[in-house]
């Protein structure tokens, strides 16, 4: 096995590993959008004083940490469609790109959750009152006080939320979701070629992962400037 | 200013966390232009006594008016009364991502009260009168906790407060800043602001209070004038306290 070959096989598997990247870049980066919002509006149900939201709140993310991503993905794309067959629309049916879609945002929408929670309960309690002690709302306290101290304390994590979700949409490929890890299956089905494959599959994900954590700690310098 | 206005009046202010009886029945009256220092042990309530003056504790019981508005009824304009009851505290609580200008300028700005120019010429013109002209355009991590310390002094005056409280705001500076942030509110006594400063620099409530308050176990156990209850104090428990301290 010397670099020839792997380049080779690199040419060759690429009009699929291509595909299969950018099905994956495609639902990391639609998940993260719409995981952003839902796990702000979490993390604020999960703070109210409202008992009910809350209980909202941290049953969702009970559910989320306490099964596996595979198993919720199983049951997304499996489980609920037969129910929702059998109670109310006899003929329901749901793409695997949807099912992967759901399965990447509730997990990371709950994660996302914790993670703002964490960074809102580490602004010292100080800091709300000097900003209340003025006379300045609740609300507007919340907005220019310790939120934005929150994002800059959060962001690493949210980086790092950033990578996990990349990576854990690899296991999408057990529903059939056409992504990078589904498609080097496919090619090394036809060529058998696992080594030379697998190592692209692994190259591919260490580059945009590396990619990410440089922009991460550019960011995270400007923002402590 | 008439001097006989109550600005602020307690009455059988009690506080109990849990089961922790933290203040047990406070009264007291404090004029215009009056600077009421507040010592005592730690743990005495004084700190408490001080937070629940602008709600940010909720009495248990009792009531509190400041300039005859009430502040502990449930229905009261909390934040109304904040904008004219400024508060310095003991850890200084600088907005870290603003400069120190906008550190200033932040609460006239948000409430609408200034346009953005008067605030900032305000904040300027408060920041030399503290000493710190230089500092404008600062973080505050850049500064001591003395200058720390003078700007949040000048943060609460941007709001032109009648009344200023301050919890302990010496008690976290190394000992040779203590000296900057009394002089600025030994000046701010001298302009006929109403203050009250709970303290342990002994020398500051001798000097410049008109009144100095014992506070333990929840109770004003002693008051006075600074020569009265500093000088010849008659509980035992204030004498017990003076005799640590000075």
């Amino acid at each position: 096995m010397d670099l020839s070959t792997l380049i080779d096989t690199l040419v060759a598997a690429w009009p699929l590993l291509w595909n299969g990247l950018q099905m994956t870049v495609y639902v990391t980066v639609i998940s993260l959008i719409v995981a952003m919002p839902l796990g702000i509006v979490t993390c604020l149900m999960n703070l109210s004083k409202f008992r009910v939201l809350r209980g909202i709140a941290k049953f969702y993310i009970w559910i989320i940490r306490g099964t596996p991503m595979l198993v919720q993905g199983f049951y997304i794309y499996f489980a609920v469609p037969q129910i929702i067959q059998a109670l109310i629309m006899p003929d329901f049916r749901i793409d695997v790109v949807t099912a992967s879609l759901i399965t990447l945002i509730l997990n990371a929408g709950a994660y996302t959750s914790e993670i703002f929670r964490g960074a809102i309960q580490s602004v010292p309690d100080g800091q709300t009152e000097a900003s209340r002690s003025l006379g300045v709302s609740h609300v507007k306290t919340m907005q220019k006080i310790v939120l934005p101290q929150a994002i800059r304390i959060c962001l690493p994590s949210l980086v790092n939320q950033c990578i996990i979700t990349l990576k854990d949409s690899t296991i999408m490929y057990a529903l059939g979701l056409p992504e990078v890890m589904n498609q080097a299956r496919v090619y090394v089905g036809r060529t058998m070629d696992s080594f030379a494959t697998y190592t692209w599959v692994a190259v591919i994900f260490l580059v945009i992962i590396s990619v990410l954590m440089l922009a991460s700690s550019a960011l995270e310098k400007r923002m402590r400037a | 200013m008439d001097k006989n206005e109550i600005k602020i009046h307690v009455e059988g202010l009690k506080k109990n966390f849990g089961d922790n009886h933290v203040l047990r029945g406070i009264d007291i009256d404090i004029h215009a232009g009056e600077v009421v220092c507040v010592i005592g042990p730690s743990g005495s309530g004084k700190s408490t006594f001080l937070r629940c003056l602008n709600r940010l504790e909720e009495a248990t019981e009792g009531v509190i008016t400041i300039d005859g508005e009430s502040i502990t009824d449930p229905k009261a304009d909390v934040d109304k009364i904040r904008q004219h009851v400024g508060m310095v505290f003991q850890q200084f609580n600088l907005f870290p991502h603003y400069t120190v200008k906008r550190n200033v300028m932040f609460a006239p700005v948000e409430l609408k009260l200034k346009t953005k120019e008067e605030a900032e010429a305000k904040a300027v013109q408060l920041l030399e009168r503290v000493g710190l002209a230089d500092k404008i355009d600062a973080k505050p991590r850049s500064l001591s906790g003395g200058q720390q310390q003078r700007v949040a002094i000048a943060r609460a005056l941007a709001m032109d407060p009648d009344i200023m409280l301050f919890d302990e705001p010496t008690s976290a500076l190394d000992p040779e800043m203590v000296g900057e942030v009394l002089d600025v509110m030994r000046e701010l006594a001298q302009q006929g602001m109403t203050m009250v400063v709970v303290t342990h620099e002994m020398g500051f409530a001798r000097e410049v209070a008109d009144r100095v308050i014992f506070v333990d176990e929840g109770v004003i156990q002693e008051e006075g004038t600074p020569a009265e209850v500093m000088g010849n104090p008659q509980n035992p428990r204030t004498k017990s306290f003076l005799s640590k301290v000075l």
